[in-house]
């Protein structure tokens, strides 16, 4: 491989017995990666924060900004150019490739996201900016002065041409982002390791510097077999949006996904709400429960750990304690700490009246001493028996025991219309334990028609007591009054009451959205 | 697409599989069982045993009198004594060997759950039981009577849905009557069953009384039903062209599920009674509905002992027993201090199987005690198995009850599942039951007794194993019970023949007799039937 035994001048290293296109063969490809890193950082910022023109064009202009640094900065580098060179392609492979998984694998544990990305997309530019100049310098004795500056830069930019071109086509719907960026990163490592190869002078350190290609490249290889593995989760369930989020805990598999309109929230693969309409929801969950309780001041929400109800909740002033018990805190800490999130639930659950218990709720319930004015119970769907147990008479019976005299609750119920039985089985089984029910429904366009069943100690609330917040999307006294009528197609039926030993309302839950599954 | 992406990931794979592949968790195949810890435990034979040579147990060192001595903390002794207690008779004292009462409702707790080592569910009861039902309203169990005068019951003690699942070639179905691919005449022949026992359910004889009845000795007398007793189920059942396969095996399972005996050993009317006694009724559940605990019946257990504040010994053996002028002498000892004690007692209750009773009345003449060839008791192996997961095939969820079609073993009970907390993929306790019916009840002892851990794991994990293929590595712990005399069977002739009734007859009103071998049937209701029975007698009503 080794052409020439001589050793190289020490200060000036050339490339005079080299095949002069490999060094630009170097170029394209390092101008190829550096456009690809700063395409990443675009596209991962839409996809985590949402608003690609804003996020694409900071994007763009800090990391050009970067670049300019690293190339003012190339002017103290002296010595051995060939060997900064080559430290320096390890470094952008390593920071460049590992920029996709760093950023996905750490936006649920970072404070501040945008901090960690600017800062990466800084560091990147600023190693990429060092590499044109470093490369032109070492080959200034190679060409003239306008040969150099014209051959680099139309490499440079096919380069970019090239790189432009392959990563929407190929890269991002073929590898994803997180194994794009490791393929490039492992790029940059080869440039590295063929002018390692290729450079007499690069003898002396030659040994060392493969030790750490190598180990670099396992490094990204680990990486982008395991790339699978710690996506496989989100990617392999199809969902319709780019997954932004995505992490199991004890309890169940979250998922975070996002497209230019709106977030959506999957647990287990079940869409819990889309930023776009969730609203609905919340405020027909929230606002007829409080407006029949003028005189509430603690209120317990079950469930509900994104904080959208208690969000809700914190509407009204008068409210002293809002206590949230969710089951994981995987929830809970991802809604508390997620700038994204806190923007959608106004970091509800950070606020000094909402304390947050992550524990069971069945056993809680049981154990739990203080009484409350108002309960929200915002559980999953009871898909299966162990969630079927928190929709049963003996729950409820725990349930009523933590109401205040005059106390009330509700409970989300499923759809009346795709899951009709399941509906009418929570409401019969509120009823069996001696409450009485108000069941409602409305329109959610992500989900269709929902329902929830308000149930007290009487049937005097008819949506008609105190006054709604101001400021409310969907819930006024007229929509309330509609949600009160159901139509031949989600009038009751007859069902039986859900109990831990027959869990009659999972089985009905089955059959009632068999039909939809197969 | 899909082969472009699978390429990537293969050609990545092989790049660095050399590298990953010792450090990804595998399955390396036929893995070892080296992992699972666990131990033998058992009924304490070496204390039981002492009562084959007492000549070695040192003499009393003092002398305590009471009114009436129970010997044997099983369900039938903490009964009388519970019943003795509340009419008036505290003056009692009850030893039990086991460190542990309640005989073979016992249980144990690790770190992860408690379980049963025995008994472990009790059907909702007829309504008619009044004194059981009594027991069950202060147990907390029954909370309460509807408008139509049904029982309720808590909704934490009845078994939570789901309750029974089957698994026959792999595939789970629900319910344990086994339903996936019956041809027309075995459909018929499943139909036909069931519809006699219901007709067999509200059967009454000539004297008026239920054909079938829990406790047993309220049943009628007409010859008609108790004619039954003198054949064999599996006789009684060819006889009446109850032939298919698939029933025969759901009855068979049936058998040695209550009576630790198959069809062939137990008696026609005892193989009914199984189907026809079962009469609960509930506001909130069905007859076919169980109450259950994580601890099985040692929840009854323990409050039959402290609904009565009379003294309780554990661990101690009565071990001589004879007749003073004024009532009965009784030599027990202390294992842990190696003591023993006279009791003078005026009565004495002899709450112990029968071959027990038999040793200790060896001077004592005028018993009708059966000669303990006359009872057949299987020994059974219960497993208790500690489980990260198990691996399921298609079809129903993990139930209370998961059988398999054809098993050797009775298949295991989910201990965790009367938890309320929501699933967290967390290690779960299941207790696998397993009468030894393969032979003759003596030898089957006897090489129970001799095999040790080592011999049993592997059975125990091999038949788990056909339930979850691959669930071996899975297994945490593995605590295995060997129960030599597990529980009477009703064998052809022995529940109306006379030889039973003169069993429990009293001697000279001294000597009283209950447990559940003089009932011929080990289940809950009649050890507690059993314990008030005697008590009625000891207290003279």
């Amino acid at each position: 491989m080794v052409e020439s035994v001589a050793e190289p001048r020490a200060a000036a290293p050339t490339a005079d017995r080299q095949p002069p296109g490999l060094l630009l063969l170097a170029v394209a490809v390092i101008a190829t990666c550096g456009l690809i890193y700063e395409l990443i950082a675009g596209t991962l910022a839409s996809y985590l924060l949402g608003d690609s023109v804003t996020q694409f064009s900071t994007i763009i202009g800090a990391y050009l900004f970067a670049m300019g640094i690293g190339s003012w900065l190339s002017k103290y580098l002296d010595g051995p150019l060939l060997r900064w060179f080559i430290r320096l392609e390890i470094l952008v492979g390593l920071v460049g490739g590992c920029m996709a998984p760093v950023l996905f694998l750490s936006f649920e544990y970072v404070a501040s996201f945008r901090l960690l990305l600017y800062a990466l997309v800084g560091l990147t530019g600023v190693l990429v900016g060092i590499e044109i100049p470093l490369l032109m310098r070492i080959l200034e004795h190679r060409y003239s002065f306008k040969d150099l500056v014209a051959r680099v830069f139309a490499v440079d930019y096919v380069g970019a041409l090239l790189a432009s071109l392959i990563f929407p086509m190929v890269l991002v719907p073929q590898l994803g982002l997180i194994r794009t960026s490791l393929l490039f990163g492992a790029m940059n490592l080869v440039v590295a390791a063929v002018v390692l190869g290729r450079f007499a002078e690069t003898r002396p350190y030659r040994r060392q510097f493969t030790a750490g290609i190598v180990v670099s490249l396992l490094g990204l290889g680990t990486l982008f077999v395991l790339a699978d593995k710690l996506l496989a989760h989100t990617e392999t369930l199809a969902f319709q949006d780019q997954v932004i989020y995505s992490k199991s805990t004890p309890y169940q598999r979250i998922a975070l996904t996002r497209n230019s309109r709106e977030l959506r929230l999957f647990l287990n693969g079940n869409l819990q709400f889309s930023s776009a309409d969730e609203y609905r929801y919340h405020e027909a969950l929230v606002h007829p429960l409080l407006q029949a309780l003028p005189r509430a001041r603690r209120v317990l929400v079950l469930g509900g750990g994104d904080g959208l109800a208690v969000r809700e909740l914190l509407k009204y002033p008068r409210l002293r304690s809002i206590h949230l018990v969710d089951l994981d805190p995987g929830m809970t800490e991802l809604f508390r700490q997620n700038e994204l999130l806190l923007a959608l639930n106004k970091g509800a659950l950070n606020h000094p009246k909402v304390q947050v218990t992550n524990a069971d709720a069945y056993q809680w319930v049981r154990q739990d001493t203080a009484r409350y004015d108002a309960i929200v119970v915002d559980f999953p769907d009871p898909g299966n028996y162990s969630i079927g147990k928190l929709y049963s008479a003996a729950f409820y019976t725990a349930l009523v025991r933590r109401l205040a005299p005059g106390g009330r609750l509700v409970v989300q119920s499923t759809s009346p219309y795709l899951a009709r039985q399941s509906f009418w089985c929570v409401a019969h089984t509120l009823a069996a334990v001696g409450l009485h029910t108000v069941p409602y429904h409305l329109y959610v366009p992500s989900f269709g028609e929902w329902g929830f069943v308000l149930a007290g100690p009487d049937a005097q609330w008819r949506g008609d007591a105190g006054p709604l917040p101001a400021g409310l999307r969907y819930i006024t006294p007229a929509t309330i009054h509609d949600m009160l009528r159901f139509p031949p197609d989600m009038s009751e039926v007859p069902t039986e009451i859900n109990q831990l030993n027959n869990q009659a309302l999972v089985r009905y839950f089955e059959e009632d959205w068999g039909p939809y599954v197969h | 697409m899909t082969s472009r992406r699978s390429f990537l990931r293969q050609s990545s794979a092989a790049l660095t599989g050399a590298l990953l592949l010792p450090a990804l968790p595998g399955c390396q195949p036929g893995a070892g069982l080296g992992h699972i810890t666990g131990r033998l435990l058992g009924a304490n034979a070496a204390a039981g045993h002492v009562l084959r040579d007492t000549s070695r147990l040192p003499a009393p060192t003092h002398t305590r009198e009471v009114e009436v001595l129970i010997v044997g903390g099983g369900v039938a002794g903490l009964s009388a004594r519970r019943w003795l207690h509340r009419h008036g008779q505290t003056n009692t004292l009850l030893v039990e060997l086991e460190n542990q009462p309640g005989g073979n409702a016992a249980a144990g707790r690790n770190a992860t759950s408690a379980y049963p080592w025995g008994a472990h569910y009790l059907p909702v009861p007829d309504v008619r039981n009044a004194e059981l039902l009594e027991f069950l309203a202060e147990t907390g169990t029954l909370t309460g009577f509807a408008p139509g005068g049904l029982p309720i019951y808590n909704d934490y003690h009845l078994c939570h849905d789901p309750e029974e699942r089957l698994n026959i070639s792999g595939h789970w179905q629900e319910g344990l009557v086994p339903g996936l691919g019956l041809n027309p005449a075995e459909q018929e022949q499943f139909a036909r069953f069931f519809q006699l026992i219901e007709t067999l359910k509200t059967a009454r004889g000539a004297d008026g009384r239920d054909a079938f009845r829990i406790p047993l000795d309220q049943a009628s007398t007409d010859a008609e039903y108790r004619q039954l007793d003198q054949l064999s189920f599996a006789d009684y059942l060819t006889r009446e062209k109850f032939t298919a396969p698939a029933l025969r095996w759901y009855l068979d399972y049936a058998c040695r599920d209550d009576y630790g005996a198959t069809a062939a050993q137990v008696s026609a009317w005892a193989g009914l009674h199984y189907f026809a006694s079962r009469k609960g009724q509930a506001h909130n559940a069905t007859g076919a509905d169980v109450l259950t605990w994580p601890e099985g019946n040692q929840f009854l257990v323990r409050q039959l002992r402290q609904q009565a504040l009379a003294p309780l010994e554990t661990g101690t053996v009565a071990y001589d027993l004879r007749e003073t002028a004024t009532g009965v002498e009784v030599l027990t000892y202390d294992v842990a201090t190696r003591q023993s004690t006279r009791v003078l007692a005026r009565q004495v209750l002899l709450a112990t199987p029968q071959h027990v009773a038999t040793r200790l009345l060896a001077r004592v003449p005028g018993h009708a005690l059966l000669p303990p060839a006359a009872l057949h008791h299987a020994p059974w192996l219960i497993a208790n198995l500690t489980v990260e997961a198990l691996p399921q095939g298609p079809g129903r969820p993990l139930s209370w009850d998961n059988v398999r079609y054809g098993s050797q073993s009775l298949g295991y009970i989910n201990a965790s599942q009367q938890l309320l907390a929501q699933d967290s993929g967390a290690a779960k306790v299941i207790t696998l039951y397993w009468p030894l019916t393969d032979e003759a009840p003596g030898p089957a002892r006897r090489r129970a007794y001799q095999t040790p851990y080592a011999d049993w794991l592997p059975r125990v994990v091999a038949e788990l194993e056909t339930y979850h293929p691959g669930v071996t590595p899975y297994i945490r712990e593995a605590d295995i019970w060997v129960w030599g005399h597990g529980m009477v069977a009703p064998t052809p002739g022995l529940l109306w023949g006379a030889a039973r009734q003169a069993a429990m007859r009293p001697v000279r009103n001294r000597i009283f007799f209950a447990h559940t071998d003089f009932s011929g049937i080990s289940i809950f209701e009649e050890g507690f039937y059993q314990g008030i029975r005697a008590a009625r007698e000891i207290l003279g009503k």
